[in-house]
């Protein structure tokens, strides 16, 4: 096989690349360095690269009370919300992923059509319901709110987690004696659970990220993290500009913390694929 | 060698009963609500029936916000799906195997983001004065403005380049992904019969992928319907009502604007009608 004689068109593909990955963190960065600088140097005609880097904007929004509730709330809400979506939706979907019944394909596509719904045609209703019960913008509520998503992206990514576990360690354990339960909790859990966790952090940052349906069932006390940050720019451009960088910087942290989480799991499900 | 258990039965039926009660109550208290005429400044309502629904149809804003939304979509799904197979394909194939897990870490971090962020960070980049991304304008023309994001002719464009930097380069790695567990033989087959590398792409590995690139397209066209984040930190539907997006109707109906939530929530159901079925419909084809 002779060589391709085209260099040009492999440095050109380069330079795009190049490019493109540029273009995927720099916004980003540049939004960090903004939160270390001061007003005067971030409105300027000429994008400051060299500046007297401060803290102030940082300390600020950590300061504030709403956005500490707000990142109390968003964990709270979130934390819960993925929990309740471990304990019902892993060992739900271990019942899919191994014991095949007439229903299987229905119920995967049941839980997948759960994503169809507008998020709008949803927050609506609820917004009345909890109202009515005189549960809104409490985060129970919202807790409640969010186990629907948690629960089913958590089933939906952990069936095909469990059809990965070789079928042999199973049978082997039942031939040990073991019961379907312990199976369950002693061979599959552990052995899958590399992918499980990134079903799990993948749900987490799902609910982490959402906007609308907290936005309307919250008024003042169940606010999340991605609300306050949003209303600090309600009032305008006027706004100090790093201090809405530097919030727009804590929003952003809990999610790239399950980068290396969430690339390990779409390898490993890829991985699966090609066996 | 699995014996008859009770465990299919007790880790199933909660799940889907709670999955059901979750889904079935919010989405039948929605058409509820339509059907009726509820606003948020009064306790009091009755039942209109339909009459929200036929308002609807001669509400000029509500007809807009249709168009919006098909634009949107079709802006979006479009733009995601070239960007991801372009540079796919070109990290498939002008990169080593330690350069394209750079890249593919590098791919995956906007889409993590929070759409809020990314509204934000997006938002302060198109700033006409002092955002990153128009300086290079300002640089070229001496000082021109430039503000993408009101003018009612870019606004849409500008806010979905945000949701393609999210999607198409997160969408990348999944197809590179793809590319990767094809079997090498075909590939070679080409190369031996001199095809160019575009060739091999455009008449072997694509069409060896259309299945689950139908898939990654079907799967984006869900995700494009939540757009509402995106829409409302960047123009909040404007400049007027340029990027007025059925959500974004239906929120500034039922709750900035005029509090009739009745009336919001039909537009949610027509909404949910239309696009549970579109994509039963397009799941079933997928998988036939």
């Amino acid at each position: 096989m002779k060589p391709y004689p085209i260099r040009v068109g492999r440095l050109v593909a380069k330079a795009i690349l190049a490019l493109a990955g540029f273009l995927a963190v720099f916004p980003l960065v540049w939004t960090a360095l903004n939160a270390l600088k001061n007003n005067v140097d971030i409105i300027t005609r000429v994008p400051k690269v060299i500046f007297t880097p401060t803290l102030a904007n940082i300390t600020y929004i950590l300061g504030r009370d709403s956005v500490l509730t707000g990142l109390y709330n968003s964990v709270v809400a979130c934390g819960a919300a993925v929990v309740i979506g471990i304990a019902l939706g892993l060992p739900a979907a271990y019942a899919v992923a191994r014991y095949p019944n007439r229903f299987a394909g229905d119920i995967q596509f049941f839980v997948l059509s759960l994503r169809f719904l507008p998020p709008v045609a949803v927050a609506i209703p609820l917004m009345v319901i909890w109202l009515q019960v005189g549960l809104y913008d409490t985060l129970p509520a919202l807790i409640v709110t969010y186990s629907l998503p948690t629960i089913s992206v958590i089933m939906w990514l952990a069936i095909p987690a469990f059809q990965g576990v070789p079928k042999e360690i199973e049978e082997a354990a039942f031939v040990d004696g073991y019961g379907a339960y312990s199976v369950f909790w002693r061979i599959a859990l552990p052995v899958a659970a590399r992918s499980l966790i990134g079903a799990v952090a993948f749900s987490f940052v799902l609910v982490w990220n959402e906007f609308l349906i907290a936005l309307m069932l919250s008024s003042s006390n169940a606010k999340t993290l991605p609300i306050v940050a949003s209303e600090l720019s309600q009032q305008g451009m006027n706004v100090p500009w790093g201090i809405l960088n530097a919030s727009v910087v804590l929003l952003s942290l809990p999610p790239l913390l399950f980068l290396g989480v969430l690339s390990g799991f779409l390898n490993s499900v890829f991985r699966q694929k090609k066996n | 060698m699995r014996r008859r258990s009770s465990l299919p039965v007790t880790f199933l039926v909660p799940t889907l009963a709670i999955l059901l009660v979750l889904s079935m109550v919010p989405t039948l208290y929605a058409i509820v609500i339509a059907l009726q005429n509820r606003e948020l400044s009064s306790p009091g309502y009755s039942w209109v029936w339909f009459s929200n629904f036929a308002d609807l149809f001669t509400d000029r804003r509500f007809l807009n916000a249709v168009w919006v939304s098909v634009k949107w979509e079709i802006v979006t799904v479009v733009a995601t799906m070239v960007v991801a197979i372009g540079l796919g394909v070109l990290m498939f194939e002008a990169a080593g195997p330690r350069l394209r897990n750079f890249y593919c870490l590098l791919f995956i971090i906007p889409v993590l983001l929070p759409r809020v962020s990314a509204a934000f960070v997006w938002k302060f980049a198109y700033h006409p004065l002092y955002g990153i991304a128009t300086y290079p304008y300002r640089l070229l023309t001496g000082g021109l403005i430039f503000d993408p994001l009101s003018k009612p002719a870019t606004a849409l464009f500008a806010v979905a380049s945000v949701d393609v930097w999210q999607w198409g380069l997160f969408f990348a790695v999944i197809v590179l992904k793809l590319l990767e567990t094809l079997p090498p033989q075909p590939i070679e087959a080409a190369r031996l019969d001199h095809a160019k590398r575009w060739q091999i792409h455009a008449y072997v590995t694509l069409p060896m992928l259309k299945a689950p690139l139908i898939s990654l397209m079907f799967v984006k066209m869900i995700e494009s319907l939540r757009s509402f984040d995106l829409i409302y930190v960047m123009t909040r539907g404007g400049p007027g009502v340029a990027t007025e997006t059925l959500d974004m109707y239906a929120f500034s109906q039922g709750f900035i604007e005029s509090g009739k939530v009745s009336y919001a929530s039909a537009m949610a159901v027509l909404m949910m009608i239309a696009t549970v079925i579109t994509f039963t419909m397009l799941w079933k084809r997928v998988q036939a």
